[in-house]
């Protein structure tokens, strides 16, 4: 044991303030928090934060995760406990941030490095551009006809998907800069697009608006999200579990019924 | 059997998308691509062998987390970053909507058979998923516990 904590950053720092250990911590719950936005799995967060606190000589880490926050206790050699908190609000899935940062805790576990350079590195991947909004789009439209086609949809379905695809892309850029509640937001993108999916078939482009629509719907409902509420579930994690899937289930109702608002007006499946 | 040859190839499509979107874009993606090509051939195999919808889930989410276990390793990235878009034609986004826009409609029998569906494919593919990364752990501790296997592992 202490030869392991004779490499690591808090033996040199025995002497100073607690502050040094806390900016450590702090630098790990940045790391935590990360993931945890970018979409990795509850106990991998758990994970990562523990190692993190274990590789840097704090001789007792205790890590609680739910999707919306997290709470890490570690205890410094000697005896004091730091505490430290963060709340998740917003979440965006971006696996290629995952795997950065994933890169970096390993690396950083194998050889310990001054809290700067963590802090640094966390910066810089953070700043990581993401894809463009055009490669964004014509994904969405990708998705939106290949799925169509998928559920059974015909190839002018698959044309009348992505382009309703397009719609969809736009509401939802439009109303996240417009900063709605999540709900509402889904309610509104949903019916709009379901508008545009009867316009177009009554325009003579696709003929199943139902399969046209459940190609737009696997972009906003949330069916990774319920698989990964239940895997949570399985694996123990009780509380994500709950939390995710009634998020998955309330999104999917709000889904439904901006569908629904359209459709009732139009009087179509 | 060419409608099935097209959805499996619709079906690597939308995984490829859904893996640009979420931010994988190197050589990885043809690995993906594959992945989730063969997952949905596994699921097709077995409802075409009669084994109905669930089994067939079952068995494509375990075949599809058991390569992700692998790919990962060797490709040295997070098992969730080949996992999740491998898994998207196996998603029950489908069933998910018509559940609730049964309940939406007040049609509440109908309701009552799909959320009782959607939970039990969503069930299934969880449940397969789990299996295969307990495998992977059991395994690892294997050859961590084991003093020959650990031998070869070196």
């Amino acid at each position: 044991m202490s030869d392991m904590m004779k490499e690591t950053g808090c033996r040199e720092q025995e002497g100073l303030p607690d502050r040094e250990q806390n900016r450590y911590l702090s630098a790990f719950m940045d790391i935590g928090e990360l993931l945890l936005i970018h979409g990795a799995e509850v106990n991998r967060v758990e994970d990562t934060i523990s190692r993190l606190c274990g590789a840097y000589g704090f001789v007792r880490s205790d890590v609680f995760t739910i999707t919306s926050s997290i709470v890490a206790s570690a205890m410094t050699p000697d005896g004091t406990t730091i505490t430290q908190t963060r709340r998740i609000k917003d979440r965006d899935t971006d696996l290629g941030k995952v795997e950065l940062v994933n890169g970096l805790s390993r690396r950083i576990c194998k050889d310990p490095v001054s809290v700067e350079a963590i802090q640094e590195e966390i910066r810089a991947i953070r700043d990581r551009r993401s894809i463009s909004e055009g490669v964004k789009l014509g994904m969405y439209m990708l998705i939106s006809s290949s799925l169509s086609v998928f559920f059974g949809g015909s190839w002018p379905d698959g044309l009348a998907a992505a382009l309703s695809g397009m719609v969809l892309y736009g509401m939802l850029r439009q109303s996240a800069a417009m900063r709605l509640n999540g709900i509402i937001q889904t309610m509104m993108c949903s019916a709009v697009t379901a508008l545009a999916v009867s316009l177009l078939v009554k325009i003579g482009i696709g003929t199943h608006p139902d399969k046209i629509m459940i190609g737009n719907i696997m972009l906003v409902i949330p069916g990774i999200q319920l698989t990964n509420s239940l895997r949570d579930m399985i694996n123990g994690d009780m509380i994500s579990g709950l939390l995710n899937m009634s998020e998955a289930l309330l999104k999917a109702v709000s889904v439904a019924m901006g569908f629904a608002v359209t459709l009732l007006a139009g009087g179509g499946r | 059997m060419s409608f099935y040859a097209v959805q499996t190839v619709m079906g690597v499509l939308g995984s490829i998308g859904f893996s640009i979107l979420f931010g994988v874009t190197d050589r990885k993606l043809l690995w993906i691509a594959l992945g989730s090509g063969a997952g949905w051939a596994v699921y097709l195999i077995c409802v075409a062998r009669g084994y109905g919808i669930f089994a067939g889930l079952f068995a494509a989410s375990l075949f599809v987390a058991m390569l992700s276990e692998v790919l990962a390793r060797i490709l040295k990235t997070p098992v969730i970053l080949m996992l999740v878009p491998m898994l998207i034609p196996e998603m029950p986004g489908g069933d998910l909507y018509y559940t609730m826009y049964y309940l939406v409609q007040r049609q509440y029998v109908e309701f009552g058979n799909s959320s009782n569906q959607v939970l039990a494919e969503a069930g299934a593919i969880a449940l397969g998923i789990i299996l295969a990364s307990y495998g992977a752990k059991f395994i690892r501790s294997i050859r961590l516990h084991v003093p020959e296997a650990r031998k070869k592992a070196q």
